[in-house]
């Protein structure tokens, strides 16, 4: 995750610049993918409802470690945005507040000395948070009695940000050689 | 693979779920009042120990939510929203369960009948 840049091959003549833009732009469109290909999976009766994988955030962790909190905040704000297009204006808001909070948790995770946390802490770090800020949205756009769902919204944050970051891990050394 | 600090996120996390869960399961019995509100606004209320047959009622809104009203359950049985969260909820039988349409701003609650609260204490006024 905390890789530095390599070198470019010689026989690449690109700008370490350009590089980075495309990669931002691979990236965008993953999350993008992965947040729709979720919302294809159908709905699994032992899972709560609203209770999704966060697959997206894989991609959000990823960048916040290797390319910075700006470029994933941006992708979250992209995402949020899509989502909006999809799935109407809630939805959308729900994305962006969750998105945009978790980023800034894991980078700020990523942050602390001597990094304590692993990519599975991180993951859950970033669930959790995801998860608290689309039940504070909910607060205020329905009522306060959707704080019944807290119990669940934290044992599948949790489930799901050790998934996501089981996932990063895996694929992480495929990543690393990005140049 | 995991981290052994991983789990100073983990485990209290855990605990805290486990606590208020049972904090919201161990003060409710079944039965109780089904709070209906639109837009943060009461509708109405229904007693679900009264209710006797199944009828859907139709709340209407940018969703056309329809609500079905059982013997001791409500649940919400109809909703254009396009993750039907609410729908999925299911059966709502126990006061302190909550069912919510966040994009149609309905949200059905129930709430323990008056004569039966089981408080511990008591500050403030007594009217």
């Amino acid at each position: 995750m905390n890789q530095k840049r390599k070198a470019i091959p010689t026989n690449i003549n690109i700008a370490p610049r350009s590089l980075s833009i495309a990669l931002l732009g691979v990236l965008t469109a993953l999350a993008l993918v992965l947040s729709a290909l979720e919302s294809l999976l159908p709905p699994l009766p032992v899972l709560p409802p609203g209770a999704k994988l966060g697959l997206s955030n894989i991609v959000t962790m990823y960048t916040a470690g290797a390319e910075g909190l700006l470029p994933a905040v941006c992708i979250a704000i992209v995402k949020g945005l899509f989502s909006g297009m999809l799935r109407g204006f809630t939805a959308m808001l729900m994305s962006l507040c969750g998105g945009v909070a978790s980023t800034f948790v894991m980078w700020l995770l990523l942050k602390i000395p001597k990094k304590p946390f692993g990519l599975i802490g991180l993951g859950v770090g970033g669930a959790l948070t995801h998860n608290a800020a689309q039940l504070v949205v909910a607060i205020f756009l329905t009522t306060p009695a959707v704080v019944y769902y807290i119990p669940w919204l934290i044992l599948f944050g949790i489930l799901s940000g050790i998934l996501t970051g089981m996932v990063l891990r895996i694929i992480m050394p495929l990543l690393n050689r990005i140049p | 693979m995991f981290e052994k600090k991983d789990l100073l996120i983990i485990v209290p996390f855990l605990i805290i779920a486990a606590g208020i869960f049972a904090w919201f399961n161990l003060r409710s019995s079944a039965g109780g009042i089904a709070v209906v509100e639109k837009s943060g606004v009461e509708i109405c209320r229904i007693d679900l120990s009264k209710q006797t047959k199944t009828e859907i009622l139709d709340i209407g809104g940018d969703m056309h939510i329809k609500l079905k009203v059982e013997p001791g359950a409500i649940s919400f049985y109809h909703s254009d929203c396009p993750d039907q969260i609410c729908v999925r909820t299911g059966k709502l039988t126990k006061p302190g369960q909550t069912a919510v349409c966040v994009p149609g701003k309905v949200s059905v609650r129930i709430i323990q009948r008056s004569g039966e609260k089981k408080y511990d204490g008591y500050t403030g006024w007594h009217q």
